[in-house]
């Protein structure tokens, strides 16, 4: 074994300018890092203005919680917060807006459409402050980097992801000796069952987000896959997407009415809330629509685990929110600052959304967790984490897969089919468009 | 007195000749000198705005998208390279584009029709002498009046699948059944009547700019002129087709331009109602472009698709504004 020999530094190189310059980095980076430690934000950024985009939240107390939060934070710290509030459908065309005039926001909001692949090249890498979260809080879950991760840098910062469960009404299953819908299969009986007995089931088959996300729950259940692992490569086309939409079609046939090609986001709240659906597949909005509107109704539902394919696969698809910096943001230390602030909180904001916001960090995940560990009811949406995904998984949440969920491909594919198109018709048609939108993204 | 100092002599001379060349010099030079020039010049000046107004608010931004439409230009990237007619051909190979294109078409075409229809006979009776003509006059533009997102949103709660105030009204007249009913319409949900719920919103939301712009013009016909068609023995639809519509066809096309304009490139309700599903069965041009040019960031794709208005809309144009040419001359 040879002794380990001296690097050879070539000392003439070093000019006082580069020497000035990396060490200058090494303390910026050093005193940075030391802050994030100690959760003390530097004299720099006092007197300063952060301006943050925000969406609307759908529980309206985590939006007040939210600007008392970075008011408070902005006062101790000397820095003047301002929130902006629009509704999350506009932040892509704000975001466009925003990069083409090269101002705007410091801190910007994503939610389902997460555009950080898109514009990474103009973003603040945020792994520093990803790291020292990840460190801290046992690191991130896995599909968290999905998100935000470009060549191995965190271009955005992962807070909150909202999960799409089954909610179903267990007096109507009980009373038909129905079994608790573990599996899609049992999901399907149930709505076969009861349909006839006015109680049908309900999944959008429209052009809307839960579309989106409740169709790839059931596929990537049935073991298909969006994309590979690089997310350059469609793997739709499989024996699984055929198999889910053979699926999809009977349980449409069986246990939906045609209202669901009508249905947005909030239709299936109200559709259970209105004591008429027997289970739908949606985010717990419509378990807390219930609570408020119909407490009978709300007494017998019931959250379950998502349902496992016929592999005994269970993957849910969640709708997920990430926060990112400008490049040509004057404020980036404040921003890392409130951000590191914010994700050291994010219990907090769990609290404040009723349990709606799940964290992406492991460490939280620690039993009971808040809100949905003390209610019986919920407790189930604390093993969720392991079987979280997102769109384009395996793979990551990549520009062509953006398109592919902006022009809704994929809830369309399953739409063909239930309005009576050939199974092979359908697949033919969405891998044509997949493959189409793929290619203009290659294309140099 | 000497002839020299009669005419003032030479030094006057000289200096009479420097006071007419000083003069000379600041007389407008060239096709400038005449009145008529001067006031052509003038004309020009005050159109200046507005023409600057077109160029710069109209002209560049068009010009900015067909540079856009030529090139692989996205949100995220700010150098943008020149790719030809990639981007029109991209859309052409897709089925959601024709489909898009199609609807548009239909959409305009259908909507047009019923806004002419209901404008026109809205402008009759508000031509009508009766009580509360004001006030009536005022309420028909509320819907015009209101915020787009506003108006949309109420339509879509009374177009909902379970809570429809519509479909609860047919209920209650027996025309169809109760809410899961075979009958019961699923106004946003089914391909042809969820594009024609669409186009419902557009002709209650413009028709009474329609009926407006039609008032307008039927007030301005002389009372003498359809007095003597009346005397000549014509009917009311005789007076209309060839007494009012050839003296008031400047604003008829006027309006109907305006109206198409507007129509074609909404992108609102359709987009606040169904976001172009079912299966993309109420997608239209706008839609499509801001899905795939804003939503997905690929600028220069959502600009190609942008630009087909453009054909559809110029031969309209064209045949219109000669058409009023033809009748000024």
């Amino acid at each position: 074994m040879s002794d380990p020999q001296p690097v050879q530094t070539d000392h003439a190189s070093v000019s006082r300018r580069r020497f000035l310059k990396i060490a200058g980095g090494g303390v910026a980076g050093s005193s940075l890092l030391t802050m994030l430690e100690a959760r003390q934000a530097p004299a720099q950024i006092r007197g300063t203005t952060l301006r943050i985009l925000q969406w609307s939240h759908f529980i309206p107390a985590y939006d007040a919680w939210y600007d008392k939060f970075a008011k408070e934070w902005g006062d101790k710290n000397g820095v003047k917060v301002r929130v902006d509030h629009i509704p999350h459908l506009e932040i892509p065309a704000r975001m466009a807006a925003e990069f083409a005039a090269g101002s705007g926001h410091d801190i910007i909001y994503n939610g389902s459409s997460i555009l950080t692949r898109l514009y990474y090249k103009n973003l603040v890498d945020l792994s520093d402050v990803a790291d020292a979260a990840g460190k801290k809080y046992g690191g991130w879950i896995p599909s968290a980097r999905t998100l935000v991760e470009v060549e191995g840098r965190f271009y955005g910062l992962p807070l909150f992801y909202i999960l799409l469960p089954m909610l179903y009404r267990k007096d109507l299953f009980d009373a038909n000796n129905l079994k608790a819908p573990d599996t899609w299969e049992l999901a399907r009986v149930a709505a076969r069952t009861l349909k006839p007995k006015g109680h049908p089931t309900g999944i959008q088959l429209s052009q809307c987000a839960d579309a989106n996300l409740n169709w790839r729950s059931l596929f990537f259940s049935f073991g298909g896959q969006e994309a590979d692992a690089s997310g350059e490569n469609i793997l739709i086309d499989s024996k699984e997407l055929r198999e889910a939409l053979r699926f999809s079609k009977a349980l449409f046939d069986e246990g939906m009415t045609a209202e669901v090609f009508s249905w947005d986001d909030a239709s299936d709240n109200r559709f259970l809330a209105s004591g008429v659906g027997c289970w739908i597949h949606d985010a717990i909005s419509a378990y807390r629509t219930t609570e408020d509107t119909n407490p009978p109704v709300f007494k017998n539902t019931v959250i379950a685990l998502e349902p496992q394919g016929p592999g005994g696969k269970r993957v849910s698809v969640a709708a997920p929110n990430v926060w990112m910096v400008w490049k040509f943001s004057k404020n980036q230390q404040a921003a890392k600052e409130f951000l590191a602030h914010l994700i050291d909180n994010d219990i907090e904001g769990m609290n404040q959304s009723r349990g709606y916001n799940m964290p992406y960090l492991n460490d939280r995940y620690q039993k009971p967790m808040p809100v949905i560990g003390t209610d019986p009811k919920m407790q189930i949406l604390q093993d969720f984490p392991k079987i979280v995904a997102f769109y384009g998984h395996p793979g990551p949440s990549t520009t062509p897969i953006q398109e592919v969920v902006n022009t809704f491909v994929f809830p369309d594919i399953f739409t063909k089919v239930a309005r009576g198109e050939s199974i092979d018709a359908a697949v033919k048609w969405g891998v044509g468009e997949y493959r189409r939108i793929y290619a203009k993204h290659k294309r140099p | 007195m000497s002839e020299g100092q009669h005419s003032g002599g030479p030094d006057a001379v000289g200096a009479r000749a420097a006071a007419v060349s000083v003069v000379s010099s600041t007389r407008p030079s060239g096709w400038f000198r005449s009145q008529t020039s001067r006031r052509l010049a003038f004309g020009y000046l005050l159109l200046a705005p507005a023409v600057l107004y077109v160029l710069l608010l109209v002209g560049a931004p068009f010009l900015f998208s067909i540079y856009l439409a030529l090139s692989d230009a996205n949100v995220g990237d700010p150098v943008a390279s020149f790719v030809g007619l990639e981007n029109f051909r991209a859309a052409l190979e897709s089925d959601v584009f024709y489909i898009a294109l199609r609807n548009s078409i239909l959409f305009t075409v259908v909507a047009a029709i019923f806004k002419g229809l209901l404008g026109t006979t809205l402008a009759f009776l508000l031509l009508q002498p009766f009580r509360g003509k004001k006030l009536i006059r005022g309420l028909v533009v509320i819907p015009f009046t209101l915020p787009i997102t506003i108006s949309v949103l109420s339509w879509k709660w009374m177009y909902d699948s379970q809570f429809s105030v519509i479909n609860w009204f047919l209920s209650r007249l027996g025309l169809i059944g109760s809410y899961g009913s075979p009958d019961w319409p699923i106004w946003l949900g089914e391909p042809y009547l969820a594009l024609s719920a669409c186009i419902i919103v557009n002709v209650w939301r413009t028709f009474p700019f329609s009926a407006i712009v039609l008032l307008a013009g039927f007030t301005s016909v002389p009372n003498e002129i359809l007095d003597a068609a009346r005397v000549d023995g014509t009917s009311f639809f005789q007076r209309f087709r060839y007494v009012v519509v050839p003296m008031i066809a400047p604003i008829l096309l006027i309006g109907f331009l305006f109206d198409t304009v507007f129509t074609l490139s909404d992108l609102s309700i359709v987009y606040l109602l169904t976001q172009g599903g079912p299966a993309n069965a109420t997608k239209i041009l706008p839609v499509l472009a801001y899905q795939i040019g804003i939503q997905a960031g690929a600028l220069g794709r959502g600009a190609a698709i942008a630009l087909f208005l453009f054909p559809l809309l110029l031969p309209l144009m064209i045949l219109m504004l000669r058409n009023l040419k033809r009748r000024e001359d």
